[in-house]
């Protein structure tokens, strides 16, 4: 069937008296959420109806949305209730290509935007549509921009290009002098040699191709859980305009410290709105983002995610304080899952669901207690704790509830730069050639093949070369493909990634639990 | 290349290294210092639990884990540390003569990665040290009076300006807790450097290290800049800095007198 007629029928038989229904936004919470399952018979609620929300509606935004994600279906839970979107400036297209904040932030994907959107999106409206704005949805402006082949990037991996000003610029807009050379060595794009859009353009730009975060989840984002960041021996930055410390914890490459930063380069940016944002959009961006919890919260193999002492979906995560740290051995990171290691025997025979559960329940011990050596990682293996050090997942990926860094979390583990990025020809190369004053990479030295210097595009700095900030873990199943440039196609490509890149030696079945975990964060 | 033919080659280049000369038996608290490529031992007891080694110029095998901060794998380290009784400090754990205190630097040569198997040494649990920085949602008590001037010295790696994990962090909170109890009117900051030539043997010969005068300086900026990211006033701080440091005895009872000399000395005086 036609995804739009298929829409439209399930619009009539699934949901159309829930999220269609003006009145539903006037009932209480936990009604409303009731309403949706028991359309659907009680099982993975699907809002299938409207999967996609477009900039400009007026639909208002319910306190509860759930979209089937993966085998499963994840749920955006609205804390502060029902929501007007007309002419909020989250959904309201405020810059010149008919963008909003929504276009790319889909509740479906757990306010994050995976591929498969993308290429729906496609189908239903092609080139025309604001996601494949020339600025960023498109590998180049300069391409033309009716071709699929322009906006491949987007369409096949959900990758928005990301120009950064070279050499970079600091928080006051003073040029950094940075310690390494940057040339481009491969342009599969053609943007990063482009006459208007390139490096050496009259406003040099490098091109790096990303994938859009969520915006949800954020007080794990913003969260302070310790005042000083081990990773570069200092206390916490301080924000300009207030002076209270940031998490460092935003944006890949933390070009953006606050998300009032980031509302505001993103609306200049993403959305091309040619004037500075009022304090009072900025405002309301910020207030409805950050009420905004998602995660996965049920699959057909486990049941509901919250059943049996487990803890999974959205509302535990809005309730949980952030930026807690976890301790392996007193409050291990995923113990959400943990009531499902000790599940009461089965009562005869095979039995799935129990099955499914007590893999999760493996997967989140392997998380948090599976010891290896991890090595040459810019971030963490040359700040003090030696190179290789004994470690698990729950070293860097330490933060409960959401899979963060509390530290913060900038870190080379090699989704960018070779040797250990997997391959990825479309993607541009950059050889990076550190200054004999500089300190080189702590492990790659002073010649450095990239895909993304990543947090070096925002410091200048060679020891930064292609570290990434962590990224929340909750609601994975919504937004493949994963890594910060699409790399990993799927859940088990990241476990594969890492097991290979940290020679974990992960049994079929441990792999199998540890991306059974990660389906249903 | 990935990981598993690198770790392969590793473990393969570890197998020489782990024929050594068997540990001799130095007598115990005798201060050494050498430079050479460490060593990691695989043992496994837990998170942080590796290993790691170093062998001095005459063979003897030395284990280097009780330093804050650890070696890298393919860089050499300079070491120095404090022999111990074998009889209290085992080489058991890891199979070497256990140096505590111990500091080692990392330096910028590189030298073989080195990764050798566990044979039958079981490693150690990782311990926390006794002070850690608490997490920034627990409340901080202020120190008492009475609010004499108070000094506090943070020690530095080899090179580095950098503030030690696990250990400055928490002097730095310490400071500025004292600081404000105390209504600080002046925080001096002093820097210094190991500016001086400091001999030190290797299997290479001897090697000579010394660090830059301009250290002294960004190490007390270093301290500066954490001091008032965590809102010791400006108008407090007075950071000053001095090169060809001399050791300092407040350094493990002067055990570490190279290690003394790259420091910065913070005075608050209310």
């Amino acid at each position: 069937m036609p995804s739009v007629l298929r829409r439209v029928a399930l619009c009539l038989t699934l949901v159309v008296t829930s999220c269609d229904d003006p009145a539903a936004t006037e009932r209480p919470a936990t009604t409303y959420a009731n309403a949706l399952v028991d359309a659907d018979g009680g099982a993975a609620p699907a809002h299938e109806s409207k999967r996609i929300w477009r900039a400009g509606g007026a639909e208002p935004f319910p306190r509860s949305l759930s979209y089937p994600a993966g085998t499963g279906t994840i749920t955006t839970l609205n804390v502060a209730g029902p929501t007007p979107t007309d002419g909020h400036p989250f959904f309201t297209p405020l810059g010149a290509n008919g963008r909003a904040c929504i276009t790319c932030h889909q509740p479906a994907d757990g306010m994050s935007l995976s591929a498969r959107t993308a290429a729906q999106i496609w189908e239903e409206s092609g080139a025309d549509d604001p996601l494949f704005a020339a600025i960023d949805g498109s590998n180049c402006p300069s391409l033309p921009q009716s071709r699929a082949s322009s906006h491949s990037l987007v369409l096949e991996k959900g990758l928005f290009r990301i120009p950064r000003p070279w050499p970079p610029l600091a928080a006051d807009g003073e040029p950094i002098e940075p310690e390494f050379t940057l040339e481009v060595v491969r342009d599969p794009t053609g943007c990063n040699l482009d006459r208007r859009h390139g490096l050496y353009s009259a406003r040099p730009m490098v091109s790096v191709y990303r994938r859009p975060r969520p915006a949800a989840n954020l007080k794990y984002v913003t969260g302070i859980g310790f005042s000083f960041d081990p990773k570069n021996g200092l206390p916490l930055v301080l924000d300009r305009e207030t002076g209270e410390p940031t998490s460092g914890n935003l944006l890949s490459d933390v070009r953006e410290r606050t998300l009032r930063g980031q509302a505001r380069d993103a609306l200049l940016a993403h959305i091309e709105l040619h004037a500075e944002p009022s304090a009072a959009q900025l405002d309301a961006i910020i207030a409805f983002e950050t009420q905004l919890f998602t995660a996965q919260s049920s699959d057909p193999r486990a049941g509901d995610l919250t059943s049996d002492g487990a803890l999974g979906g959205p509302e535990a995560l809005a309730q949980a304080p952030a930026a807690r740290l976890q301790s392996a051995a007193m409050n291990p990171i995923w113990g959400e899952f943990t009531p499902w290691a000790n599940l009461p025997a089965a009562t005869s025979g095979m039995d799935p669901t129990r099955e499914f559960r007590e893999s999760v329940a493996r997967g989140a011990k392997l998380f948090a207690t599976r010891w290896f050596l991890v090595s040459d990682s810019a971030g963490i293996t040359d700040t003090g704790f030696g190179n290789p050090v004994r470690n698990s997942c729950a070293f860097c990926h330490n933060m409960l509830h959401s899979g963060m860094d509390v530290a913060p979390g900038q870190v080379d583990l090699g989704t960018t730069n070779l040797p250990h990025a997997n391959e990825q020809p479309d993607l541009p190369l950059f050889r990076l050639t550190c200054h004999l004053d500089a300190e080189p990479h702590p492990h790659l030295g002073r010649v450095v093949y990239t895909h993304d210097p990543g947090y070096a595009l925002t410091t200048g700095k060679c020891i930064d070369i292609g570290k990434i900030t962590a990224q929340n873990m909750r609601g994975l199943s919504g937004r493949a493909p994963y890594f910060v440039n699409g790399s990993a196609k799927t859940l088990a490509d990241v476990v594969t990634y890492y097991d290979e890149r940290y020679t974990l030696e992960l049994t079929d079945q441990e792999k199998m639990d540890l991306q059974h975990l990660l389906e249903v964060l | 290349m990935r990981m598993h033919a690198l770790c392969f080659a590793l473990l393969c280049s570890g197998t020489a290294a782990a024929q050594a000369p068997a540990p001799a038996a130095p007598p115990p608290g005798q201060t050494v210092s050498f430079v050479a490529c460490p060593i990691y031992r695989d043992t496994d007891a837990g998170r942080k639990s590796g290993c790691w080694l170093a062998d001095d110029p005459n063979g003897s095998r030395f284990d280097i884990t009780f330093g804050p901060v650890k070696p890298q794998v393919g860089r050499m380290v300079a070491v120095e540390g404090v022999t111990t009784d074998a009889a209290t400090e085992p080489s058991t754990p890891c199979g070497g003569a256990v140096l505590t205190p111990v500091r080692i630097a990392v330096l910028p040569e590189s030298c073989a990665r080195t990764i050798i198997p566990a044979e039958a040494h079981p490693g150690r649990p990782s311990k926390s040290p006794p002070e850690l920085l608490k997490p920034a949602h627990e409340p901080r008590t202020l120190p008492p009076p009475p609010y004499d001037t108070r000094v506090f010295t943070i020690y530095f790696e080899h090179g580095r300006d950098f503030l030690i994990y696990q250990y400055a962090e928490v002097i730095i909170e310490k400071i500025v807790l004292y600081a404000k109890a105390s209504g600080a009117k002046r925080v001096s900051i002093e820097g210094f450097a190991a500016t001086e030539p400091w001999s030190v043997p290797s299997a290479r010969g001897n090697w000579t290290l010394r660090e830059p005068a301009r250290l002294a300086r960004r190490r007390a900026e270093m301290v500066a800049e954490a001091l008032r990211r965590l809102g010791v006033p400006e108008d407090s701080l007075n950071v000053s800095w001095q090169a060809a440091a001399t050791a300092s005895a407040e350094l493990e009872g002067g055990k570490l007198p190279e290690s003394s000399k790259r420091r910065v000395v913070i005075t608050v005086t209310p």
